[in-house]
C-alpha cells in the first residue's frame, strides 16, 4: 500500500504513540446508552404521568386540581411558569396549557387552577369529569413569564385579571414561604366579588407580609364595598404602588385587561421593557382583528390537504391546530398562544391569517412556515407538517 | 409503502447538506429531525420583538463574489447561494479588555499586520514571520490536499512537514516574547475549543488565512435561513422530512445497514444511513451493540469529549453604538495566561476571568434587529460534566447565578448594558444537549487534539456497510465543514451507487 505523504511530517510516530496510549487508558462510552436523556429528562421531561391527589374548590366556576407525579419525580419550574396538559376528550386528543398556581418550593404536587370558560372544551372536562384518582399527561413546565434577576426590578406590580392570577399564586407564595427579599404590589381585576379567586388566602399573605401587597379591584361590586372599584386604572396604580420607576409589571388575564391596561401603564411612563406579558390563548374573536378580510365569516369552510394527502374542512374562525385535531391530526403544542413554535407547520399553498405580532422567525415567514396555534383559514390549503 | 434509498439521521448542518445532495443526485431521500425545525446549532429563536440567533458568530469560506471561497461554491452547487443573502462583516474581531486595552483588526492581511505592529513596534519582525508562516503553512496544505499535488514532497512544502503536528503555542512561544500579543494572536482558539497549549498550529494558521482571505460573513435573516433554504432545495428535489421523529435505532444484518426504526417504531428500511448525530450516539444509542464492530470502540476510546457552551443572548433597547458596541465581533479579555489554566476554568461552573466572545450583528446588518434595538450573542465555553452533577432544584439558580457572572464582565467592559436589556435568555451546556442530543453538550464533536485530525481518523466512514457520518463529529466544526461533511458523505454514497 502506498504510503500517506503526512506519515513523514514531524512528529507523526510520537501522534501514533499518543493515539496508542489514549485508546488504552481512554473512556468507556457504554456508559452513555441512557444518560443523555436521563439528565435532560429530570428538567425537561417530554411528558409527565400525572394523577389527581386532590380538587378543591376554589369559587362556583373555579377548581385547584393538586397533580402528583406518578413515579415519584416532578421536575423543577420557575414560579410564572406553565404546563400543557394533553388529554382526549370525545375522541379529539388535544392540549392546553395551565400555570402552575402552587409555589416552587412545593415539590410534592403541581396544582393548577382551572376556570370554567363556556363551551370550553378542556375547561369544562377539567371541571365536571375529572375525578380525584384520575391519570392526566402534561408536559414539562414551560413559559417565560417569571422574575429573571438579572435584569428585573426587585420590586413587582403585578396585574391580575381573572384566572390569570394563577402565576402570581405561585410567585407570591414563593416569595412569603422562602422569605425571598422582593416586593409585591398585586393588583387583582374581576368583574364581582364572587369571582375572585384565592381572596383569603391573599388576604392573608399579606396580612403577615409587609413586602406583600394585595389590592383586589371590583369592577360592579355591591353597594357597600369598601375597596377599590372599577377597572385598573395608571391612576389607581400611581396611587397604591407611589414610585413607578423602579419597578417591573407583569400582566395576566384576558385580552381585554391588555388592551385597557397598557396604555395606561405606558401613560404612567413605564417603558415597554418594564412591562412583562404573559401570553394568553389565541385570540377569541378573530374576525373582529384588524386586517381580517371583510368577505369572509367565522363560519366559512375551507379545504385542507395534509401532507400531500387526506383532506380535511377547517372552519376559518377557528385555529387551524384545533380543525386538525378534531380530524385526528396531532400537532405537537405547548403555549397555544403563538409564542413557542412547537406547532410549526407549512403552508404550501393558499392563504392563512396570522394575528400582528406572532414572534415567528423571518425565514419561516419566507418559506410558509406558521404557528398553526394561530393561524386561520382564507383559502383552500395544503399543507405539511 | 415508499422506498427510500438513505435515511439521514439528524438536519443539523450536516445532515440537511447530505440529504440535499443526494436528493439533487436523484436519490429518493428520508430526513428524520427529533426537534421541530432544522438547523440543529444553526438555528434561531424568538423572545419578545428579537429573533435570536444560537451558534453563528463569523462564517467561514465563503469568499466575495469575485473571489468565491469554498463554501460559496458549495452553496451555488447545491443551487441555494441566489436564495441567500450575505453581510461581509467589516472587522476580523477586536479584543477588549477591563484597563482599556482595545485593538481592532480588519479582514486584510497587510491591515492585520500594520495595526499589530503599530500596537507591539517590539514585535515587528515577529509579527510579520508569524503570518508569513501561517500563509505557507495553508498554501502548502492547499497545493497538496484541495489541488492534490500528485508529488508532495519535504523540498516542496517544508512549512508544513515541519508545523502540521506542532501546537500553536510552541510556534507562538518561539517566535513571540510579549504575552499580550500571544493572546490577542491566539484568541481564535475559542473557536476549536482547545487552548494554544493543546491545539495544533495548523488550526491557528487556517483560520486566520480563511477568514482573511474569504472575510468573515453573515447571513441575512442569520443560520436559520441557511438551514431552511437547504430544507426547501431537498423538498424541491423530492426529498422527504419529518420533524418531530427521532430514529431511535438503525437495524444492522450481517454488518449491513437495514433501515431505521423511529421513535415511534415504525421500522423504515433503506440501504444506506447518514448519521448527523454524534459518533457516540450512534454507536452507542442507536445500534445494538452485538453490531458494533469492536474496532469502533477501540477507536472511541481514544477520543475525549469537547467542551459546551455558556451562552446568553441579550436583546437590548437600543442601537450598538449607544452600548458602546462598535464591532460585529469582540473577545473579551481579563487574562492573558491561555495555558492549562483555561481548561480548569472550563471544567467549572463559575464564570471568571475566562475569555468570552460578543457577537452584536447588528453592528454590519443594522436590519438584523427590530429597528431602534440590538442583541448580543455572549459565549463562553465550558465543559458539560459539572451541569450533569447539579440537583435538578439548583438548575436555575446556577444558571442565573453563571449568568449574573458574564454580565458583570460585559458591564466591566460596556458600561450601562444592564439599563437596556428587554430580553435575556441564557443557555448551558444541558440546554445544548438537549437540543443536539450531544453526550455531556459538546458542541465541537470530539476534541480537536492533533492525534484526532483528519489524518488519523475515520471521519465518516463506518465498517457496517451503508453507514456514513455527516457532523461535526466525523472532521472539524464550524459551518463551512460540517456543511461540506454533508456533501462528502452524499458524494461517497452516489459514488457507490454508480460503481455498483
Ligand atoms: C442549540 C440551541 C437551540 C435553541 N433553539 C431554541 C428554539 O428553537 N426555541 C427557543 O425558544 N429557544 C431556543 N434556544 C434558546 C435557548 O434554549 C435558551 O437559551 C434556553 O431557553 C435556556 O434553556 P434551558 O435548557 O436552560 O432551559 P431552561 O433554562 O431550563 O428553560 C428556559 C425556557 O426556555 C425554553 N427553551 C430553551 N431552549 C428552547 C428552544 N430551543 N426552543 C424553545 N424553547 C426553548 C425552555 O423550554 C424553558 O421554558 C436554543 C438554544 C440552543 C443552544
Ligand atoms: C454557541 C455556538 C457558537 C458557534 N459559533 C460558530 C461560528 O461562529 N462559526 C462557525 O463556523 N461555527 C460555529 N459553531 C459551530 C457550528 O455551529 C457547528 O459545528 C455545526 O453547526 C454543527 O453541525 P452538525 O452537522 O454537526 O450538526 P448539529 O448542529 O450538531 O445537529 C445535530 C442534529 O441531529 C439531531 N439528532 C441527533 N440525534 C438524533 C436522533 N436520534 N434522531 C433524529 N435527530 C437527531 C439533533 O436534533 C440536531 O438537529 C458554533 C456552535 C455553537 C453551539
Ligand atoms: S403551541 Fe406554542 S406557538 Fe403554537
Amino acid at each position: 500500500m502506498k504510503k500517506n505523504i503526512f506519515e513523514d511530517f514531524d512528529g507523526y510516530n510520537d501522534i501514533l504513540e499518543e493515539i496508542e496510549h489514549s485508546r488504552k487508558y481512554g473512556i468507556n462510552y457504554s456508559a452513555e446508552r441512557h444518560s443523555p436523556a436521563q439528565f435532560i429528562n429530570r428538567l425537561h421531561p417530554p411528558v409527565l404521568s400525572l394523577i389527581v391527589s386532590d380538587i378543591i374548590e376554589e369559587t362556583s366556576s373555579t377548581k385547584t386540581l393538586r397533580l402528583i407525579p406518578d413515579d415519584g419525580y416532578l421536575p423543577p419550574f420557575l414560579a410564572g411558569q406553565y404546563v400543557a396538559l394533553t388529554l382526549e376528550i370525545g375522541g379529539i386528543r388535544t392540549s392546553r396549557p395551565y400555570s402552575i398556581s402552587s409555589p416552587p418550593n412545593q415539590t410534592g404536587f403541581y396544582d393548577i387552577t382551572v376556570r370554567r370558560v363556556d363551551g370550553g372544551l378542556v375547561s369544562n372536562y377539567l371541571l365536571d369529569e375529572v375525578k380525584k384518582g384520575d391519570h392526566l399527561q402534561s408536559s414539562g413546565p414551560a413559559g417565560h413569564f417569571y422574575y429573571n434577576p438579572l435584569f428585573h426590578d426587585k420590586s413587582m406590580v403585578c396585574i391580575a385579571g381573572g384566572s390569570g392570577i394563577t402565576p402570581f399564586m405561585s410567585m407570591v407564595n414563593e416569595i412569603a414561604d422562602c422569605g425571598i427579599d422582593r416586593t409585591v404590589f398585586l393588583l387583582y381585576g374581576n368583574k364581582n366579588s364572587g369571582d375572585v379567586i384565592f381572596h383569603e388566602k391573599f388576604q392573608a399573605i399579606s396580612d403577615r407580609f409587609e413586602n406583600i401587597h394585595y389590592i383586589p379591584v371590583i369592577e360592579e361590586p355591591p353597594d357597600d364595598y369598601d375597596g377599590s372599584r372599577g377597572l385598573i386604572t395608571g391612576d389607581l396604580i400611581k396611587e397604591k404602588i407611589g414610585n413607578v420607576d423602579d419597578k417591573t409589571f407583569y400582566l395576566c388575564g384576558p385580552q381585554g385587561m391588555y388592551d385597557f391596561c397598557i396604555p395606561e401603564l405606558v401613560k404612567l411612563g413605564i417603558p415597554d421593557k418594564k412591562i412583562r406579558e404573559e401570553v394568553y390563548g389565541a385570540p377569541a374573536n378573530i374576525c373582529d382583528y384588524a386586517g381580517w378580510p371583510e368577505d369572509i365569516k367565522a363560519e366559512t369552510v375551507f379545504k385542507v390537504s395534509v401532507n400531500g394527502g387526506r383532506t380535511l374542512d377547517a372552519r376559518a374562525g377557528e385555529p387551524l391546530i384545533t380543525a386538525l385535531e378534531k380530524k385526528g391530526v396531532i400537532v405537537p403544542s405547548l403555549c397555544r398562544s403563538g409564542e413557542c413554535s412547537m406547532c410549526r407547520i407549512r403552508i404550501i399553498s393558499g392563504k392563512v391569517f396570522q394575528p400582528k405580532g406572532v414572534p415567528v422567525r423571518k425565514s419561516d415567514r419566507q418559506f410558509g412556515y406558521v404557528h398553526s396555534c394561530v393561524s386561520y383559514p382564507l383559502d383552500d390549503l395544503a399543507i405539511a407538517l | 409503502m415508499e422506498e427510500y434509498d438513505a435515511i439521514v439521521i439528524g438536519a443539523g448542518n450536516g445532515g440537511i447538506t447530505a440529504s440535499a445532495a443526494m436528493a439533487q443526485k436523484g436519490l429518493n431521500v428520508l430526513l428524520l429531525e427529533r426537534h421541530n425545525i432544522p438547523g440543529g446549532c444553526a438555528t434561531s429563536f424568538c423572545r419578545g420583538r428579537f429573533e435570536f440567533e444560537v451558534a453563528l458568530h463569523q462564517l467561514s469560506g465563503m469568499g466575495t463574489v469575485e473571489k468565491p471561497g469554498p463554501l460559496r461554491m458549495m452553496l451555488a452547487s447545491l443551487g441555494v447561494l441566489d436564495d441567500l443573502e450575505f453581510v461581509e462583516m467589516s472587522e476580523l474581531y477586536s479584543i477588549m479588555m477591563p484597563d482599556g486595552f482595545k485593538l481592532s483588526l480588519k479582514p486584510d492581511k497587510e491591515e492585520v499586520i500594520k495595526e499589530l505592529q503599530d500596537r507591539f513596534p517590539h514585535e515587528k519582525q515577529a509579527i510579520e514571520k508569524f503570518f508569513d508562516l501561517s500563509y505557507k503553512y495553508a498554501n502548502d496544505m492547499l497545493s497538496t490536499f484541495i489541488f492534490k499535488d500528485p508529488a508532495p514532497s519535504r523540498e516542496k512544502y517544508p512549512t508544513m512537514y515541519e508545523y502540521a503536528f506542532k501546537p500553536a503555542s510552541e510556534v507562538l512561544d518561539s517566535l513571540i516574547s510579549d504575552p499580550l500579543l500571544k493572546a490577542v494572536l491566539s484568541v481564535y482558539w475559542g473557536y476549536v475549543g482547545l487552548p494554544p497549549n493543546r491545539l495544533a498550529f495548523p488550526y491557528l494558521a487556517m483560520i486566520f488565512f480563511t477568514y482573511i482571505e474569504f472575510k468573515p460573513f453573515h447571513i441575512k435573516g442569520g443560520s436559520q435561513a441557511l438551514s431552511n433554504v437547504i430544507i426547501n432545495k431537498f423538498i424541491s428535489h423530492g426529498g422527504t422530512v419529518r420533524f418531530n421523529c427521532g430514529a431511535k435505532e438503525i437495524k444492522i444484518e450481517n454488518g449491513k445497514v437495514k433501515g431505521v426504526v423511529t421513535d415511534d417504531g415504525e421500522f423504515i428500511p433503506a440501504r444506506f444511513v447518514v448519521s448527523n448525530a454524534s459518533q457516540v450516539s450512534t454507536y452507542v444509542q442507536l445500534i445494538d451493540p452485538q453490531h458494533v464492530p469492536g474496532q469502533v470502540s477501540r477507536e472511541m476510546r481514544g477520543r475525549s469529549l469537547s467542551s459546551s457552551a455558556f451562552s446568553m443572548f441579550v436583546g437590548f433597547d437600543c442601537e450598538p453604538d449607544e452600548l458602546g458596541i462598535t464591532e460585529p465581533t469582540t473577545f473579551l479579555l481579563d487574562n492573558i495566561d491561555f495555558g492549562d489554566r483555561v481548561i480548569n476554568q472550563m471544567k467549572k461552573l463559575d464564570i471568571d476571568d475566562q475569555l468570552l466572545v460578543l457577537s452584536c450583528y447588528d453592528v454590519s446588518d443594522p436590519e438584523f434587529s427590530p429597528p431602534g434595538t440590538c442583541q448580543a450573542n455572549i459565549v463562553t465555553l465550558k465543559y458539560g460534566e459539572p451541569w450533569l452533577s447539579i440537583p435538578p432544584a439548583q438548575y436555575n439558580k446556577t444558571k442565573f447565578r453563571c449568568a449574573e457572572a458574564m454580565l458583570r464582565r460585559v458591564e466591566a467592559i460596556y458600561p450601562g448594558v444592564r439599563g437596556h436589556i428587554e430580553e435575556i435568555e441564557v443557555a448551558t451546556p444541558l440546554t445544548h444537549m438537549r437540543y443536539l442530543g450531544h453526550p455531556n453538550g459538546s458542541i465541537y464533536g470530539f476534541e480537536q487534539y492533533t492525534k484526532d485530525s483528519m489524518f488519523f481518523q475515520p471521519g465518516r466512514y463506518s465498517p457496517i456497510e451503508g453507514l456514513y457520518f455527516a457532523s461535526g463529529w466525523a472532521g472539524d466544526c464550524g459551518f463551512h465543514p460540517t456543511l461540506q461533511a454533508g456533501l462528502s458523505a452524499a458524494k461517497s454514497i452516489v459514488r457507490k451507487l454508480e460503481t455498483e
